[in-house]
């Protein structure tokens, strides 16, 4: 068990900048999920906390202590890879015995058969121990290589994707499984993904990166309801955030474009100014008697639900409807939203006026 | 714009047999997906289409005809890959271009052909830019522009979508189906993932091992599904499907204690043959409340996935664990006393032996 910190940590490739002054703890015990797209700079920041690159400038503390001179050995982290990297020719007892077997550790033979043991039953593999890799599915390779991370009983667990190269129902099922995992060791987990659904579903905190920033850190439920500026907003959630860009006057949202107007309660901004307003999907309502009117520019069935866009003025705008909903493509209609769930952007910075 | 017709197809590659009698018939101005896992077939069946691949045996007919025998260049079917396929060396304007060498078209013909699709897909500023200077999503526009210019037959499109980010795939998919409904040509689509089907597709074809599993609109595919591949294949989270006994009007979960009760005429007419049966129920029949009530049965939470616009809650009851979608925040944590219940009218009931649905569909 361990809390992570990084101080200031800053790595550059050649010219390219991948982190830059990243500041984050990461509490003993903590499920953390790093979520990023692809260049963001997630993978690295594992690989400083594993010890596998080292900043060029920053701290890495472990337990209060600087391990940034440490190495990978010493920080005891185990890593999970979305690859499997297992030995194919081993079979999965043998697979999982091998980090035990490296003679730093000098474990008896009991010792690592009650290990092997406990992580196979933990991770509902024993009926494979004795079978080749090569004959798994891809679940059950990714359920030996989070084994083998496991039977070293690290402090921390680095996670890299480990599920993205799973289909859709094993990811649904491993998802669960590794939370369950994490509840019961109680070991710090850092987890890497460019899923939002994951970060939201798993995370006890989620630190969104972009361009090597670490941009904000919170709850599922910070990120999701009170993101700190419209790239936030837009990293969680399915359609992502509509932004809408318009005025403030008294109590309406006047767009730009559309000659439309939205009413708002207790509006963050100043009388006049222009904004970004972002309201979810799911609180765009539509309603026959609604202040605005548009026209259904596509309707995509979900079966449990449907996704309307809207072509209102010079925006497109997502709307989630139930399946019921009965609406065709070029229909005109009448949208509003929850005034109560809109949130108050500055159109220059992004920034999140409710909590600037 | 054509009628495609597949006529008792078989596929074979050396012993292994990839396509088991496949019959369709995709009408003119159809958009149809393709949908199943990798090994499946679709693109096998796509790729005979298209005369990219031969049939083993069986017919294929466009508009009447048959082309089985005849070369992909000869069928008038334009083809979308999913990974690019331009030329690096040519501009946009000359990649488009390409497949109208062939065709005699005088040159302002040539250039309002080209104008036309540029204008629809909305890369007409790129014209002049080499392919290696664009995005992703236009560069696929481009691919899409250049299969489209020929006014082809048919658009066929292997999981055109699959390299892109997330949210450009969306935005994509909606473009897609308004160009399908701005040019009208038939359009086969081919793709693993059932959020693109559902979403395209005027039909969905499942196809699994070879085999057709089932054809319809998408609230058909979702709302009757006719056997449980097709059921745990479509919607996300999968459907629950767990085993149950039925006794007069009452569905019991394994080790659960008490069971859901439903009209016990529908019960009795479903089409059981003594197999054994499977209850099949999505997240979203799946009933959740904090008190007691009326055909409620007492469950603990097990685990919560919140997705901000709502949650998805694991309870157990008797031997199984339901996924059920909630409100956001419905339920407060794990290991939370819960009431849980079903809608009978979205239960639906599977053979366990030969995973057929039992009330047949409908």
């Amino acid at each position: 068990m361990a809390d992570i910190a990084l101080q200031g940590i800053t790595k550059k490739f050649g010219p390219n900048t991948a982190l830059r002054g990243v500041d984050i703890d990461i509490k003993d015990g903590e499920f953390f999920v790093l979520l990023g797209q692809t260049g963001a700079g997630k993978t690295t920041m594992l690989r400083v906390i594993a010890g596998l690159e080292k900043p060029d400038a920053g701290r890495v503390m472990i337990e209060g202590q600087d391990a940034t001179a440490w190495n990978a050995a010493q920080r005891d982290v185990a890593l999970v890879l979305q690859q499997y990297s297992l030995y194919p020719r081993l079979t999965v007892r043998g697979n999982l015995e091998f980090p035990l077997k490296s003679r730093t550790h000098n474990f008896t033979p009991t010792e690592i058969r009650e290990r092997v043991e406990r992580a196979a039953e933990t991770l509902q593999i024993t009926q494979l121990l004795d079978r080749k890799v090569e004959k798994l599915s891809g679940g059950e390779m990714q359920r030996v290589s989070i084994g083998r991370a496991f039977v070293r009983q690290p402090r921390v667990f680095l996670m890299d994707e480990p599920l993205s190269a799973l289909d859709a129902n094993l990811r649904d099922v491993l998802r669960v499984e590794l939370k369950k995992l994490h509840n019961e060791l109680g070991a710090t987990f850092v987890f890497v993904t460019h899923d939002q659904v994951e970060a939201m579903s798993m995370g006890d905190k989620i630190g969104v990166l972009n361009k090597g920033k670490l941009v904000q850190v919170g709850t599922p439920d910070e990120i999701y309801n009170r993101p700190l500026n419209t790239f936030v907003a837009r990293a969680v959630g399915t359609p992502p955030m509509n932004l809408l860009n318009g005025t403030l006057e008294g109590d309406k949202a006047q767009m730009d474009g559309g000659g439309y107007a939205l009413p708002v309660t207790r509006p963050h901004g100043t009388n006049g100014q222009n904004l970004r307003f972002g309201i979810r999907p799911e609180d765009v309502v539509i309603a026959a008697d609604a202040p605005a009117k548009g026209r259904v520019f596509d309707v995509e069935n979900h079966g449990v639900m449907k996704i309307l866009t809207i072509h209102a003025g010079d925006a497109h705008i997502h709307a989630t409807v139930s399946a019921q909903t009965q609406v065709g493509i070029d229909d005109p209609i009448a949208f509003g939203w929850k005034p109560e769930k809109v949130l108050y952007f500055d159109p220059q910075t992004g920034r999140n006026l409710a909590l600037v | 714009m054509a009628q495609i017709q597949i006529r008792n197809v078989q596929k074979f590659f050396g012993q292994n047999q990839v396509l088991k009698d496949l019959n369709l018939t995709i009408e003119d101005g159809e958009f149809v997906v393709m949908l199943g896992q990798s090994g499946g077939g679709k693109t096998t069946a796509l790729r005979a289409i298209a005369g990219l691949e031969t049939v083993t045996d069986g017919k294929i007919l466009i508009d009447g005809v048959e082309v089985q025998d005849r070369k992909a260049a000869d069928r008038d079917i334009a083809f979308v890959f999913q990974s690019f396929s331009l030329y690096p060396h040519m501009t946009v304007r000359e990649n488009i271009a390409f497949p109208l060498r062939a065709v005699r078209m005088d040159a302002s013909e040539r250039d309002r052909a080209i104008k036309e699709v540029a204008d629809t897909l909305q890369i007409t500023q790129h014209l002049d830019r080499k392919p290696s200077a664009l995005s992703g999503g236009d560069m696929q526009r481009v691919a899409i522009g250049r299969a489209l210019v020929r006014r082809p037959q048919a658009l066929l499109m292997d999981e055109p979508l699959g390299v892109l980010d997330a949210k450009l795939r969306e935005q994509m998919r909606a473009e897609i189906k308004r160009l399908h409904i701005a040019r009208g040509s038939t359009s086969v689509y081919v793709t693993h993932d059932q959020i693109e089907a559902m979403s395209l597709a005027d039909r969905i074809v499942i196809l699994h091992d070879g085999v057709l599993q089932q054809v319809g609109a998408p609230d058909e595919v979702y709302l009757h599904p006719t056997n449980l591949f097709v059921a745990k294949f479509v919607g996300s989270p999968v459907m629950n499907v767990s085993d149950v006994d039925i006794d007069g009007a009452q569905v019991r979960l394994k080790g659960a204690s008490t069971g859901f009760t439903f009209d016990e005429a529908k019960l009795a007419g479903l089409r059981n043959t003594g197999g054994g049966v499977s209850l099949g129920i999505r997240p979203e029949a799946v009933l959740l409340r904090q008190a007691k009530a009326k055909g409620y049965a007492e469950a603990q939470t097990t685990n919560i996935e919140p997705l901000g616009s709502h949650d998805i809650v694991d309870v157990r009851l008797g031997d199984t664990v339901l996924r059920a979608r909630t409100a956001s925040g419905f339920v407060r944590g794990e290991g939370l006393k819960v009431w849980v219940s079903i809608d009978p009218s979205q239960a639906h009931f599977f053979d366990k032996q030969n995973e057929l649905n039992l009330a047949g569909v409908s």
